[in-house]
């Protein structure tokens, strides 16, 4: 295809209709030559086939809210009422449950990462409708077991007992302790990387952050110990999702050694009020949690954000390839992307001066240049006994850089970034569940962008030019009904064959009380 | 009842004088009236579960689409939660508010969506009750219309003081699943929705 066909365009559909749905609204602007390349284009493109595998049983027969997938075994935690039901990954049934720990519904949970004297046992955070978050554990007898040994272990568990709801399986959820503060619902809970951290959000309008003050040498059955360490009041309407920036990527970790006031971690929470606020824990100042940024772009509420957790083996083979590419990309902190209420799905990047990717006394430098006079100089540390209010160097400034194509027709409650492959998948009200790439912009395309940049002022970002497409659509997912959750999680059962522990599947949550895993092909 | 009630004197239609069925002659129809009290009375619960869908329910589905008269009936009955008067006696559910799209005779197949928007006009613009009305009546839609209708509740442009705010609440799947585990919520919302079935 390198010359343009003499041919008139074929009939033949470009594609799939997923290629079909791809950025529909940029069509009338192109030439019908430029059109008859484009579709040449698609039908060369990556398309994805999503089909249903058998639903986990049993059906839950109401409304179930998410399901958060282990980060390692192949268990999945899914809220529903007022109790979790964790599901085996290898069986698709039930390995057990936790009940009567709240008197409301429970919203989300979050597996809890191993850490000090919790490493024989599974942890798991509930966030509740009343207002309270429960830490639960289950004890995981024998040590030093791989993930495979535990994963056969674990089905057998749920082979032994999964007839009987009120099995032994109940009784191995131990509710040990409640986390009290917020005033109204919790709707989103989340543990920073290395487990250190928790943050809890609520439609109090508040994010509370805790941290695990357990002693590491603690005592195998300790209740564990938690300190309020933060309460952030800035959001206007509630607090709909809390997610933590993977601090251990390199672009993270980059940025935090670089500016030696940062933290390494960095909580994103995204709200009612339409907006994200990015918070970091501001080393200089004794530790106080500051807002930095504000993402201000969605118009409705932002049900949900997601960071990019690049990094992934298909990543890295590419990146292989590319040193060059390689270097730029570990200098990048990490993105973020956003699904809303009105629709659309935004991906926000942190506004890096080249600056920052050089060297310190540059960094300074350039602050200088900005005009914020007191902190020129670059000694040492020169935000030293200046009051809190003037260190706007801790100011980061956040900008969209793209916007999904658009497939919902209505709430996009929830997203999914995997941090394998990269792909990103959306639901919502609309039972519309979506695929899509980001990919290496055609010359075409290129061009198109810095237009649109000269024309409405923004910066071209310094990041390889990417688009993303849509690779496959599910119209009515679980049938008529809203879904809630979708999210990336590893293939254990059976019939994934070779791909069992490393082909990644869609697991999704919806209304009708069903949790339906999906498998997904590229071609 | 009697004291300091937000609209003390509120206009109330007579029940002869509510938008029905009747007035609308015979050719507005096409089927047989009886067929409405159907709709107002299912006979069953919409199905949950992975399994459910059977081809007995699907003809169902296809029997009777609903019409805007329809949902009128359903919410018309709402009991105001101040005054002896239902919703439609104090107009505050109105038959030209109500929008259905696209016409459930153009859908295709019961996993189709289907969006009824119901405008309410309080009976005062700073009427406090405005939220409570509004769940009422999305909480009404979404216990007896099928799964694939999407409910969107707003207060009529201009009627209400806050109509932002209120219609924002009331689209907030979260905040009305919350609201509705609200115990002295939940026993206003059956007081108001106690006429209905």
């Amino acid at each position: 295809m390198a010359s343009p066909s003499t041919e008139p365009p074929t009939a033949d559909p470009p594609g799939p209709a997923a290629a079909a749905t791809s950025s529909p609204d940029e069509l009338p602007r192109r030439s019908p030559r430029q059109q008859q390349q484009q579709e040449q284009q698609q039908a060369q493109q990556r398309t994805a086939t999503i089909t249903p595998l058998p639903p986990f049983q049993p059906d839950l027969y109401q409304r179930a809210w998410s399901s958060i997938p282990h980060p390692s075994l192949p268990l999945l935690a899914t809220a529903h009422a007022k109790s979790v039901t964790v599901f085996s990954l290898a069986t698709f049934t039930k390995h057990s449950a936790l009940t009567g720990g709240h008197s409301r519904s429970v919203r989300t949970a979050a597996w809890q990462p191993p850490r000090g004297s919790n490493k024989k046992r599974l942890g798991l955070v509930t966030g509740s409708f009343d207002a309270t978050a429960g830490l639960w554990s289950y004890d995981v007898e024998g040590e030093r077991e791989s993930a495979l040994e535990k994963e056969v272990r674990l089905r057998n568990d749920s082979d032994g007992s999964d007839n009987d709801d009120n099995g032994p399986d109940e009784r191995e959820w131990e509710f040990n302790l409640v986390l009290e503060g917020h005033e109204n619902e919790i709707k989103s809970l989340a543990f920073s990387p290395g487990g250190q951290f928790l943050a809890t959000c609520s439609r109090d309008k508040s994010v509370w952050i805790w941290e695990d003050v357990s002693p590491a040498d603690g005592d195998d059955d300790a209740d564990g110990d938690w300190e309020t360490v933060a309460v952030l009041n800035e959001h206007d309407g509630d607090v709909k999702c809390v997610a933590w920036c993977p601090s251990h990527l390199p672009g993270a970790r980059a940025l935090a050694a670089r500016r030696r006031y940062y933290s390494a971690e960095c909580l994103a929470s995204a709200s009612y009020d339409n907006t994200v606020r990015i918070w970091r824990e501001d080393a200089a100042d004794g530790g106080e949690w500051t807002c930095v940024a504000v993402l201000d772009g969605h118009e409705g509420t932002v049900w949900q954000v997601q960071w990019e957790e690049a990094g992934g083996q298909q990543q890295q083979q590419q990146q292989q390839q590319q040193q060059q590419q390689q270097k730029q990309q570990e200098k990048k902190f990490p993105r973020l992307m956003t699904c809303s209420a009105d629709g659309t799905i935004k991906v926000w990047s942190l506004k890096q001066d080249d600056d920052d990717d050089n060297d310190d006394d540059g960094d300074d430098k350039a602050k200088g240049e900005q005009g914020d006079g007191q902190e020129a100089g670059g000694f040492g540390n020169p935000f030293r006994g200046i009051p809190n209010t003037m260190r706007r160097s801790l100011r980061e400034e956040w900008e969209c850089t793209a916007v999904l194509p658009q497939v919902h027709t209505r709430d996009v409650y929830s997203i999914a970034w995997s941090a394998e492959t990269g792909l990103v998948a959306s639901t919502g009200s609309d039972g519309v569940i979506a695929l899509y790439s980001e990919e290496e912009a055609t010359e075409e395309e290129e061009e198109e962008e810095e237009e649109e940049e000269e024309e409405t002022g923004r910066a071209g970002s310094s990041r390889p030019k990417t688009v993303w497409r849509v690779l496959g659509t599910v119209a009515a997912g679980h049938g008529p009904y809203e879904i809630n959750h979708i999210a990336w999680c590893k293939r254990f059962d059976p019939a994934a064959g070779e791909g069992r522990g490393k082909e990644e599947m869609l697991v999704t949550t919806g209304d009708d009380g069903v949790v339906r895993p999906w498998q997904v092909r590229i071609r | 009842m009697e004291k300091d009630l937000e609209n003390a004197n509120p206009t109330i239609l007579s029940v002869s004088e509510l938008p029905s069925r009747r007035r609308k002659g015979p050719d507005a129809r096409t089927g047989p009236d009886a067929g409405c009290d159907k709709i107002v009375f299912p006979r069953h619960h919409w199905p949950y579960g992975a399994t459910s869908s059977s081809s007995d329910e699907d003809e169902d589905y296809a029997e009777e689409p609903l019409d805007e008269q329809d949902i009128y009936d359903l919410i018309s009955p709402i009991s105001d939660p101040e005054h002896p008067h239902t919703l439609g006696q104090l107009s505050v559910v109105r038959l030209p508010d109500i929008h259905i799209t696209p016409s459930p005779t153009e859908v295709s197949g019961p996993n189709a969506l289907v969006t009824v928007r119901v405008d309410l006009t309080p009976t005062i613009n700073h009427c406090s009750l405005a939220t409570v009305i509004g769940l009422a009546v999305r909480c009404r839609l979404e216990r007896t219309l099928p799964p694939n209708y999407r409910v969107d509740v707003r207060m009529k442009p201009g009627s209400h003081d806050q109509d932002g705010q209120v219609n924002k609440q009331l689209g907030d799947k979260e905040r009305v699943a919350a609201a509705l585990e609200n115990d002295a919520l939940q026993a206003m919302m059956n007081k108001m929705l106690g006429g209905c079935d």
